[in-house]
């Protein structure tokens, strides 16, 4: 492998020694610019109870380009499309190389308290949300009981 | 384009991504029906024993098109899919219509089966084939995957009967590799049950009888790897392998170097999976045996992207990821004429060539050697030679294990030549003066490679005879004028070397943004400290607050201890 660069141990030390609440990035045996992630779905969200797995990489020009992550499991979010690619915008053109894993993680973490309808990845959830709320999130948790409970 | 086939994956992803709305609207339209065509046209291809079960009838939804057509689909991607080659190339039909196939469980359920039916054996691309289609698809859930655990039925008994259809047996092992890699985790360890395990160790044991089809075997290890990329499967099949007297990866390591080119990659993985993965007590790591005082030159293991195999002896390297990985050798050549050789183990695809350090590997991206300015290669599956991302034809027969691809390095002329077996190919001074790599670097040039999934190539840079040395001019090997340090030439398992960078330590008044360099600059008129002068090199707004930066001051060092 590459030598890995000192900003990704450092960052992969502090995600070990002191991880964030709800939140578990673990480096990969093989690759250590790949993380397996699980975010807990907030409370007071439709995704409360759930686990989501996602996974996140780290290309080869972090931290001057954004780590590319992905949901696996599957989420019923307006921001958030069938194959799990994410709609945020830090993980896009407004990256900065001062963000890190975990502040990418608390965001994403923070995207699930607070579904944005009026940037959709996915359509015809975000018109769902637009127009009948309430239905919306019974498919949101319907979805999180189906996909994100069962291990 | 390295692997074209990365590449058109990702470049619809990020059109997805892009126009998201187009997209979805295209896929609602688009109807898996339409592709229905005659079964008489497809009819004369399909000699196959239909010896996997077929998706039953009321198992299936009316939206899943009957198996026949999936298998047509499926052998048309594998015969257009070499034919990719631009980077505005649309993915080809066939293969839209299969993701579309596979959206739904019934449909991925038949695309798999189908693809364990149909993938032929012999064509070079077909394990990457299915990997990349599978790694197209949606993710399936839990349930499918159990539901196609129990239509493949895996067992001991399931090896043994299997035999005789090594074609499906190895299907279903690269698919397995696939599944267990795509869905590392819980989902990984509810799929590797008993039977699966006894499957596939089974089918290794199956080497000393010499009745299963080496292809099989070397399938069956690339997916017990694959598993243990979850921890909880690796100390599974530690256990399980425990039981043998022999382990059964000691048996299939004596195949390094073996005269079928099948069996030597089988001996490859064992020795890699015995280094890296699944050790024996009382075995020396393979880089405390091998002998290397003959060796000045290998493949660097600094300067490889990071899913690549390398040989202990620093000489042979393999990939066995989806991505498109890359290497360069230790030994850089600024002036006079070059030489060195790679016997080709696989026949899939791999460039092959010359390449400056600028030359990037973005593996991922599914960009290798060839793929920019700064590099020059040949892929004989393709027979393309690729400098800039574009690629030229040579009329020449897909390469084949055995074959040795020359590449000759005239820093004098400057000229780029490449040979199959002594032959030359034709046109590479064409490409060379047509594409000009030296209008970009004139000197600074490594070996290097890029390779697909599967393939695996063995280098010589002088170490041994050239079979093929070039007559009409005077030319020196690498391995004459390298040096390496002792040090330099362990060719470290992966756990030891992680564990070794882990243990590194940084300085408090380093770079915020790399670590590696002193903080050493301000940026203005925002005043933000903390970064070295390569990273600022890189800066267009402050990573703070995102102000324009108008100018970037030397400062003192800065102490990060404020910065968390």
């Amino acid at each position: 492998m590459c030598s890995l660069p000192r900003r990704i141990i450092k960052e992969t030390q502090r995600l070990m020694q002191e991880p964030v609440p709800g939140i578990s990035a673990v480096p990969d045996d093989n690759n250590a610019r790949y993380f397996h992630v699980i975010v807990t779905g907030p409370e007071d969200s439709p995704f409360e109870g759930g686990l989501f797995k996602l996974e996140l990489f780290l290309p080869e020009d972090y931290p001057m380009s954004a780590p590319k992550v992905r949901f696996i499991t599957k989420i019923y979010h307006p921001n958030i499309d069938r194959l799990g690619r994410i709609c945020l915008d830090i993980l896009k053109d407004k990256w900065s190389p001062a963000l890190q894993i975990r502040t990418v993680l608390l965001s994403i973490q923070a995207l699930l308290s607070a579904p944005n309808p009026d940037d959709p990845l996915a359509n015809d959830v975000a018109e769902l949300w637009k127009v009948n709320e309430a239905e919306a999130i019974r498919n949101a948790k319907e979805w999180t009981r189906r996909y994100a409970m069962d291990n | 384009m390295g692997s074209c086939l990365c590449k058109e994956k990702k470049r619809r992803r990020r059109r997805w991504s892009d126009e998201q709305q187009q997209q979805q609207s295209a896929d609602d339209q688009a109807d898996p029906c339409d592709s229905r065509r005659p079964v008489s046209s497809i009819s004369g291809r399909l000699i196959i024993d239909h010896e996997l079960p077929l998706p039953t009838r009321t198992a299936r939804t009316a939206a899943v098109p009957c198996p026949l057509t999936i298998d047509h689909l499926v052998l048309e991607t594998l015969s257009v899919i070499r034919t990719l080659v631009e980077n505005e190339q649309e993915p080809p039909a066939s293969m839209i219509k299969l993701h579309v196939i596979a959206d739904k469980e019934e449909g991925w359920l038949a695309l798999v089966t189908s693809m364990v039916r149909v993938i032929p054996l012999e064509d070079p691309l077909g394990p990457a084939v299915i990997t990349l289609l599978l790694d197209d698809c949606p993710l399936p859930t839990r349930e499918s995957v159990l539901r196609l655990a129990l239509l493949f039925n895996l067992s001991a008994e399931r090896s043994e009967e299997g035999r005789r259809f090594p074609m499906q047996q190895r299907n279903i092992c690269v698919v397995l590799g696939c599944i267990a890699e795509k869905m590392a985790g819980p989902n990984s360890i509810a799929i590797l049950t008993k039977g699966t395990l006894d499957y596939l160790i089974t089918n290794l044991l199956a080497f000393q009888k010499e009745d299963m089809n080496p292809s099989v075997i070397l399938f069956s290890l690339v997916a017990l790897e694959k598993f243990a990329q979850t921890t909880e499967n690796k100390m599974t099949i530690q256990r399980y392998l425990k039981e043998y007297e022999t382990n059964p990866l000691l048996g299939l390591e004596q195949w390094i170097g073996n005269p079928d080119y099948v069996k030597r990659q089988v001996g490859f993985c064992a020795q890699w999976c015995l280094d890296n993965l699944f050790l024996v007590e009382g075995r020396p790591f393979s880089f405390n045996c091998v002998d290397l005082s003959n060796i000045n030159v290998m493949l660097n293991t600094k300067d490889v992207s990071e899913y690549l195999k390398i040989s202990p002896n620093g000489l042979e390297a393999r990939c066995d990821a989806f991505s498109f990985e890359s290497v360069r050798c230790t030994f850089q050549v600024d002036e006079g004429i070059w030489y060195y050789e790679a016997e080709i183990v696989t026949p899939g695809v791999m460039q092959i060539g010359w390449a400056t350090r600028d030359s990037t590997f973005l593996n991922h991206e599914g960009y290798g050697i060839g793929d920019d300015e700064f590099s020059l290669a040949y892929d004989g599956c393709r027979q393309l030679f690729w400098h800039n991302a574009r690629c030229e034809a040579q009329s020449r027969q897909c390469w084949r294990p055995g074959d040795i691809l020359g590449c000759l390095l005239d820093l004098e002329k400057p000229e780029i030549c490449f040979y199959v077996n002594g032959q030359p190919l034709g046109s590479s001074t064409h490409v060379t003066s047509n594409n000009n790599v030296f209008k970009s670097a004139r000197s600074g040039f490594f070996a290097a490679a890029s390779f697909m999934s599967f393939q695996q190539c063995k280098f010589n840079f002088g170490s041994s005879a050239f079979k093929y040395p070039p007559v009409d001019r005077k030319f020196k090997s690498f391995n004459e004028h390298a040096h390496l340090d002792a040090e330099d030439k362990k060719i470290l398992p992966r756990h030891i070397r992680l564990e070794q960078l882990r243990k590194l330590s940084v300085r408090d008044d380093s770079c915020t943004l790399c670590f590696d360099d002193y903080a050493s600059v301000q940026l203005t008129p925002c005043g933000h400290r903390g970064f070295c002068g390569n990273c600022a090199k890189q800066l267009a707004e402050c990573p703070m607050c995102r102000a324009t930066i108008k100018e970037k001051q030397p400062c003192e060092r800065f102490r990060s201890a404020t910065q968390e």
